[in-house]
């Protein structure tokens, strides 16, 4: 068969006022999958975004340890003993995000969360906190996370660090330095400061001990000569079995795995993007049943001139197709548009990600495709005997 | 007068089938015993009753009839639009009773179909609608240009050939219709009122073009329509009452049957009035030479009049060859069963090839009972043959 009249097209794009709303609806559900996905992906990636930024290749973590968020510490002593592990570096991390309040002057306070290591070896990487390594060794200092929210007033990306005036948990303090990490659906901003400091911060840390001598996260640094399994090997016999070794994929995972199948939020997200898969099924329904509907005629005239079932078939599948791609298009821009907007005022990481482009692409052409089958039915009932 | 009698074979009987079996040449569709039914269980009803017919190349059949009469059934089912449910339809040479969508698909392939809306893609300029209609063929894209742009020009319409329909007026939207049907040059060409949106001289331009076509290419042309403005393009008028084909008339054969009938001994009683309807309600029936016209014992349904060739009569039945009577040109036969109520008294068998000119039982009645001095006539000639 030589080359056809591209009807789907020359149907599609006929009426450029209709094409218009046809591609507004499309659009919108493209929009609709877009958030939901963006907002699933920014959860993910913003929760492990702390996990990313610590210089490791493996972690020693409490065994009962769920999430980041979910405190669950170990004693200063599995450190000490990892070390004996051979050609390692292991770090302790302290994280405070349950109790620790910051105060700006003249305001309220506001939960923070409170990450503190050693200064004195590098761990995060995390540039202003690298040049900040010795201010971060003085007293009553910090550096702060510049995607926290506007609330916490810390100083713009012009303004020193050092003109912020507030208290952390009833006591002054003097930032430092900055970074940018992430905020997330549990933090609203993020402070990192020395190990000493957060002792003076959070002395009732463990029951009244000495708030060091438990541990949130142990960092471990493989040494260039050693190999990463090996060294997990000899962790995982060497301590006892109320703390576990992750590499750093497995902890990123599990961490997801936690917002995605243990909260709620992870769950609602899924269902915002069915929700907006079957408003864009029933949106795309109503526009390509339309589009037949008016052409009824003229189907059943080429029934009768002898063009088969499956030329029908095709000519819905690429009115489909075409149907996805002019609603993709728009769609993907506006999304763009409105990531940029929500990252700006939430701190989070929406940011355009292919992954989620691709499937919200995939499923805006499964959503086209199961409309065209539905619509299908119109088509396949004309009856060109009705003409005469 | 013999080509005009060749092309025009039909009849409402059964006996019919067997006097031409195995002749198929020339035709294009053939109905045998068609009958069809809407609805199902209590709600079925019969819409076709038993109707035959033959349609040759390059004819062009007028059909008419009262709304519900089945006319437009019939058409759907000569275009392969709908399932042949009894009897034996076929088109081209192809039997349809049974074929597959997939095959019912393929035959109207052949077929150019024009309906009384347009059904135009709005979405495409006049030349592109009747691409539609070229590209289930394989053409090279400079072939189907070259054709559709020919039949667009043939339909006066060269001008507007890159026009969409909503800048076309009613007529010419009609006309890309046409072209869109006429393109790939159908063997059948099945149209409902073709000419019903089309003023007087395009209306005439259309169906000029069906002779032309039909005359060219040999085109078959079956339209329904109520224009008389062109009833006279039809080399045959088919008319339905009731789902039956109650007449199926050559206009000019019809007259010709007139004229026929004028000179016979036994007509030339009647009106010119009751003569040409006598002629209206005359089928044309052929047989070849041996075929039975009527079997002795048989009841009598149909009165017969010699158009050309020669019948023996069997008055022993067809083992007796003993008492042979020859009728030929003008000569008629089966009236004595028909006047009597009494069974055919004889077998007549065709010597040559026939023609006959029949006439049902009820239009017999009615002619004879419409003049008495017809009547006499034959029964005085009945008596003396006798």
């Amino acid at each position: 068969m030589n080359e056809r009249t591209p009807l789907a097209l020359k149907n599609l794009t006929h009426r450029p006022r209709r094409l218009l709303v046809a591609v507004g609806g499309v659009g919108f559900a493209v929009l609709l999958i877009f958030m939901e996905l963006g907002f699933l992906a920014a959860l993910l990636d913003s929760t492990t975004a702390v996990i990313r930024r610590i210089r490791a290749d493996l972690f020693i973590l409490n065994r009962s340890t769920s999430a980041l968020v979910a405190r669950a510490r170990f004693p200063r002593q599995r450190i000490e003993q990892a070390r004996a592990g051979g050609d390692v570096r292991v770090i302790p991390i302290h994280i405070e995000n349950a109790v620790a309040v910051l105060r700006p002057a003249r305001d309220k306070g506001y939960p923070i969360r409170v990450l503190a290591f050693d200064p004195r070896q590098p761990l995060f990487d995390l540039p202003g906190v690298e040049s900040a390594a010795s201010e971060l060794l003085g007293p009553d200092t910090a550096a702060y996370d510049t995607t926290s929210k506007a609330e916490y007033r810390f100083p713009g990306p012009t303004e020193p660090p050092g003109d912020f005036t507030g208290e952390l948990s009833g006591r002054r303090i003097r930032l430092v330095g900055r970074f940018a990490l992430s905020t997330d659906f549990a933090t609203t901003g993020t402070l990192i400061m020395s190990d000493q400091n957060f002792a003076r911060y959070f002395p009732w840390g463990a029951g009244g001990e000495d708030p060091l001598s438990v541990v949130d996260i142990g960092a471990v640094q493989v040494g260039p000569g050693a190999s990463v399994p090996e060294v997990r090997a000899r962790l995982e016999r060497l301590l006892p079995n109320d703390v576990k070794v992750l590499d750093k994929a497995e902890y990123e995972r599990n961490e997801r795995a936690f917002w995605l199948l243990n909260t709620p939020i992870g769950y609602i997200f899924v269902a915002g993007t069915i929700i907006g898969f079957v408003v864009g099924v029933i949106i795309c329904y109503q526009i390509i049943y339309a589009s037949l509907d008016d052409h009824m005629g003229e189907f059943a005239t080429l029934k009768a001139i002898g063009y088969g079932r499956s030329y029908f078939v095709g000519l819905v599948a690429c009115q489909s197709l075409y149907l996805s791609l002019f609603g993709f298009v728009p769609g993907a821009l506006a999304s763009m548009f409105l990531y940029a907007g929500i990252a700006k005022a939430t701190g989070l990481m929406v940011v355009f990600r292919p992954w989620v482009a691709a499937v919200v692409l995939g499923s805006t052409l499964l959503m086209c495709t199961v409309s065209g089958i539905l619509a299908m039915r119109r088509l396949l009932a004309a009856d060109p005997a009705s003409l005469f | 007068m013999m080509s005009s009698t060749e092309v025009i074979r039909a009849t409402t009987s059964r006996r019919f089938v067997g006097g031409t079996s195995g002749d198929d040449r020339g035709v294009v569709v053939r109905a045998r015993g068609v009958q069809h039914y809407y609805g199902e269980g209590d709600l079925r009803k019969q819409v076709l009753f038993d109707n035959n017919a033959d349609v040759y190349e390059g004819e062009i059949v007028i059909m008419t009839g009262p709304s519900g009469s089945g006319k437009t059934t019939l058409l759907t089912l000569f275009g392969a639009l709908r399932t042949v449910q009894e009897g034996s339809l076929t088109l081209l040479g192809r039997e349809l009773r049974g074929v597959t969508a997939r095959d019912a698909t393929r035959a109207r392939r052949e077929i150019g179909f024009i309906f009384q809306a347009h059904n135009l893609f709005q979405s495409l300029t006049a030349f592109q609608n009747v691409r539609m209609g070229l590209e289930l063929f394989g053409h090279s894209r400079a072939e189907m240009k070259r054709l559709g742009e020919t039949m667009l020009a043939r339909l006066g319409l060269g001008h507007r050939i890159h026009y969409k329909p909503e800048a076309l007026s009613g007529g010419q939207k009609q006309r890309v219709a046409i072209a869109r049907a006429l393109a790939h040059r159908p063997k059948l060409v099945l149209a409902d009122e073709p000419t019903a949106a089309l003023d007087g001289a395009s209306g005439r331009e259309v169906v000029t073009l069906f002779q032309e076509l039909a005359k060219e290419q040999r085109t078959t042309v079956i339209m329904v329509t109520h224009d008389n403005r062109i009833l006279d393009v039809a080399d045959r008028i088919i008319s339905m009452v009731d789902g039956r084909i109650k007449s199926n008339v050559m206009p000019q054969e019809s007259s010709v049957i007139c004229e026929f009938l004028r000179r016979g001994s036994a007509f030339a009683q009647l009106t010119p009035g009751a003569l040409s309807d006598v002629a209206d309600k005359m089928i044309v029936e052929s047989f070849p030479a041996g075929a039975a016209v009527i079997q002795k014992g048989d009841a009598g349904d149909k009165f017969y009049l010699i158009r050309e060739g020669e019948v023996d009569v069997l008055v022993g039945g067809i083992d007796d060859p003993g008492t042979n009577v020859a009728l030929g040109t003008g000569d008629y036969f089966g009236e004595a069963a028909l006047l009597t109520g009494a069974p055919r008294n004889a077998t007549v068998r065709a010597r040559s090839p026939v023609v006959l000119y029949s006439l049902g039982k009820d239009d017999f009645q009615a002619a004879i009972e419409a003049s008495k001095p017809f009547k006499e006539e034959l029964l005085r000639m009945l008596f003396m043959r006798q």
